[in-house]
């Protein structure tokens, strides 16, 4: 009884060590099962020197040492695995055996024996897909107990004189299976609660950055202003709690949501010297409230006290920052402080693959801007010459194609990349139709068959103009024979369907002239509703050349 | 009068033109087209003093319409078109003069005094001495519309009493160009009165003994070489 106690003593010595050691930054190499060699090496000499402390502390019985040495290697062994446990187990049993003493062999052998027993339930558990196992203290509880009694085997195994070795069995067999099992249970029940703690946090990090980035991800695309920034602002505010945040460009402050806001303006220039150099320098800043304080320039009443700047970079140029306070009386979280800084690289990103859009956008209006110029001469001088010929002949008819030209030029100066209906783009058509049909008379015939429920689908403006002028410039003009164009309209289930059919069917993929009105079509479309819409082109030669242009069926949304 | 003829695809344009050109009181219309289709036929039963000409038209552009027209025919050639674009190429084709369309009647005025500075027969700047255009395409007549074959492609041209053929690997054609221009206006070679020969489609030559010799081109057709001939072609092939 006497000697349980004394083990139970010296077993409480082992859990403060274990909880020292779960308290220092050094235990992150438990918190995973790494099987980075570096972890282990540390894994070792932790365990090693618990097992070698398990020898010192032993009480001297019989000529032998009651003891707890089996706790480092049986744990070493399940965290470990069996090489790990074997190696404590023997460097333990070695330092043991030169204690001396007639169990001297037998424990040394013995504790290697442990050690290679826990690296056995580690294999066993690992192999079962159940290394959840490995943490918990009843495994290891058991595992203690059955290696013990391994050992207590060996000692009477080997260990001579016979009689000897069992009267010392007799007395410690009991305390040291039971302290020995209960110390390692209650050692790894300490872990695993640290672990778990480790694990909650990181998964509270992730959890808020993710949110973070999904709920801001869409607003950099509305551009870089006032207006984003004091939503995306309100966001970070919302999801780390803390104390205030801002945002702002290089000159002023665009946003700034929490405390302090009272005094703290959007639309004023920047105050913090700490955001000029941030801004200045390209570098974090982080005043942490103690070693280096953030003193509001503005107002002395103003609670904040820490900060952190980080600097929003588009392409390395700074652009503006992002910076979350802290009040006096709370600490500012290293939490926060990492997820500021990868807020700021998604927001970052984000900034500049907007302006790549932008830049994309700006690259197709010029490219219209261009076609429409390439319109216009011979159209407007064969027009012109056209009616200033049917002038003689009917005056009438003459007017009313004048008022078609001006309605068709109009319509194409309006052109600035909006939306437009599908009436207003038949009537583009139409106007530059009625125009055409005079240039070439009987060579020209245009079939309608337009779905009446389509006419207020919303299309880019300029999308059926470029492909009808397409189909009669590069097509009919240049057939002998009568040429015929249809216009088709239809919808099929949550698409609409437009196509432009010639029957001249001269159609040159490789014709940068021929294609170039198409793929701007194209690529506007596919810019305003997505990829899976846009323009395809059929052609028989000589027979007939088609231009199918998908949209969904309730058209697109405001630009 | 002087005889013109008009070429253009639109038939406002032609109206017009028409209009304007009967308002100077000097000139009479031969004939109006559509196209140079028709006009290669017309320009032969007309022979008209002046070629009001547009240069965009259907299948055969105004510039390859020259480079068909026989040289005995050729008119004086007054381009007419909308857009200044051709007016360096216009006149590296001898053209007497470029109109832009609308056509104004001062300007148009200018043209008739260049037209009566010329002799009014005989040779016209347009033709001699200038740089004659080459063919480069032929344009032949199918049943239902009119093919343009690339010279590259022709094996041979025949004559015979139906009219002139040309010959590709894919098939026979028959065109409203005659010999005379297609082998000044291209590189073919006469190798008999009625045979012209593309030498980069002959795969050989086989020589007899009384000096007559076969030709067979690449896709295993055989053209005679009459003696008169094969002297010429011995010599344009080097050998």
């Amino acid at each position: 009884m006497k000697l349980l106690l004394a083990l139970l003593q010296t077993m409480s010595v082992f859990l403060v060590v274990a909880y020292i050691y779960s308290k220092s930054p050094a235990f992150k190499s438990l918190a995973a099962i790494s099987n980075r060699p570096r972890n282990k090496i540390y894994l070792y000499f932790f365990f090693s020197a618990i097992s070698m402390m398990g020898t010192y502390l032993g009480l001297p019985v019989h000529d032998a040492l009651a003891n707890t040495r089996a706790i480092g290697p049986v744990l070493a062994g399940i965290i470990g695995g069996p090489f790990l446990g074997t190696a404590v187990g023997f460097t333990g049993g070695l330092h043991r055996y030169f204690f001396g003493g007639f169990t001297a062999f037998s424990c040394g052998l013995s504790t290697t024996v442990e050690g290679l027993i826990g690296g056995v339930v580690h294999l066993v558990l690992m192999r079962k897909n159940k290394s959840s196992l490995i943490f918990d203290p009843t495994t290891v509880f058991f595992t203690t107990l059955f290696a013990e009694a391994v050992q207590m085997g060996i000692i009477l195994a080997v260990s001579r004189p016979f009689e000897d070795a069992l009267s010392l069995v007799q007395v410690i067999a009991l305390p040291m299976t039971i302290t020995s099992s209960a110390g390692a249970a209650l050692f790894m029940s300490m872990i695993r609660d640290r672990r778990n703690l480790y694990e909650s946090a990181a998964a509270t990090f992730s959890t808020k950055a993710l949110r973070i980035a999904e709920r801001t991800l869409n607003i950099l695309a509305k551009g870089f202003g006032r207006e984003t920034a004091c939503e995306m602002a309100t966001i970070i505010h919302e999801e780390t709690g803390v104390g205030a945040v801002a945002i702002t460009d290089t000159e002023k402050v665009l946003a700034w949501i929490g405390c302090g806001s009272d005094h703290h303006r959007p639309g004023s220039p920047i105050a913090s010297p700490l955001t000029r150099r941030a801004i200045d320098e390209n570098v974090v800043i982080f005043a942490d409230g103690i070693n280096e304080e953030y003193s509001c320039t503005l107002s002395k009443d103003c609670l904040l006290n820490s900060v952190l700047v980080v600097p929003l970079k588009l392409d390395n140029d700074v652009i503006g920052t992002i910076k979350l306070y802290e009040t006096r009386d709370k600490p500012f979280l290293n939490m926060n402080k990492s997820l500021g800084e990868g807020i700021a690289a998604v927001l970052s990103n984000q900034l500049l693959l907007y302006g790549y859009e932008q830049q994309k956008s700006l690259l197709t209006m010029a490219e219209l801007k261009l076609i429409q110029a390439q319109v216009n001469p011979h159209f407007l001088f064969n027009s012109l010459n056209t009616i200033i010929s049917i002038i003689r002949q009917d005056a009438d008819r003459a007017r009313e194609l004048l008022i078609h030209l001006s309605n068709f030029f109009r319509k194409n100066l309006k052109r600035s990349g909006h939306l437009s209906t599908l009436e207003e783009e038949l009537d583009h058509v139409n106007s530059y139709l009625k125009i055409e049909k005079a240039r070439f008379e009987d060579r020209l015939t245009v079939e309608m068959d337009i779905d009446p429920s389509l006419l207020g689908l919303k299309l880019p403006t300029f999308t059926l103009q470029p492909l009808m002028e397409n189909a009669i410039k590069h097509g009919i003009s240049n057939m002998l024979e009568p040429g015929r164009a249809r216009i088709h309209a239809w919808r099929d289930d949550d698409f609409a369907y437009i196509e432009i059919e010639d029957n001249a069917g001269v159609y040159n993929e490789n014709n940068g002239k021929d294609g170039l009105g198409i793929r701007i079509v194209d690529k506007r479309i596919k810019f305003l509703m997505g990829n899976s819409f846009g323009t395809s082109v059929s052609c028989i030669s000589n027979v007939m050349t088609r231009v199918t242009v998908k949209v969904p069926a309730g058209g697109a949304s405001a630009p | 009068m002087i005889r013109a003829m008009l070429v253009d695809d639109e038939i406002h344009a032609r109206e017009e033109l028409q209009a304007l050109l009967l308002e100077t009181g000097r000139f009479a219309i031969s004939a109006k087209c559509a196209n140079a289709i028709e006009a290669l036929d017309s320009i032969r039963s007309n022979k008209p003093d002046v070629l009001f000409l547009d240069i965009q038209m259907p299948v055969v552009n105004g510039f390859e319409f020259l480079a068909m027209i026989d040289e005995e025919l050729m008119p004086k050639v007054v381009f007419v078109t909308a857009y200044d674009e051709y007016a360096v190429k216009a006149f590296e084709e001898n053209a007497l003069d470029y109109l832009l369309k609308p056509v104004e009647k001062d300007r148009l005025a200018k043209t008739l005094q260049k037209i009566l500075k010329q002799p009014i027969n005989g040779n016209s700047p347009t033709s001699v001495n200038s740089v004659i255009p080459q063919l480069t395409r032929i344009p032949c007549v199918l049943t239902n519309r009119i093919k343009l074959i690339g010279t590259v492609e022709v094996e041979y041209v025949e004559s015979d009493l139906t009219g002139v053929h040309v010959v590709t690997a894919k098939g026979r054609y028959f065109t409203a160009l005659t010999l005379k221009i297609l082998e000044n206006r291209t590189d073919f070679i006469r190798c008999h009165k009625q045979f012209l020969v593309n030498i980069d489609h002959i795969d050989e030559i086989l020589l007899n003994e009384n000096l007559l010799a076969q030709i067979t081109t690449n896709s295993g057709r055989i053209i005679p070489v009459s003696r008169r001939h094969l002297k010429r072609l011995k010599e344009k092939l080097a050998i």
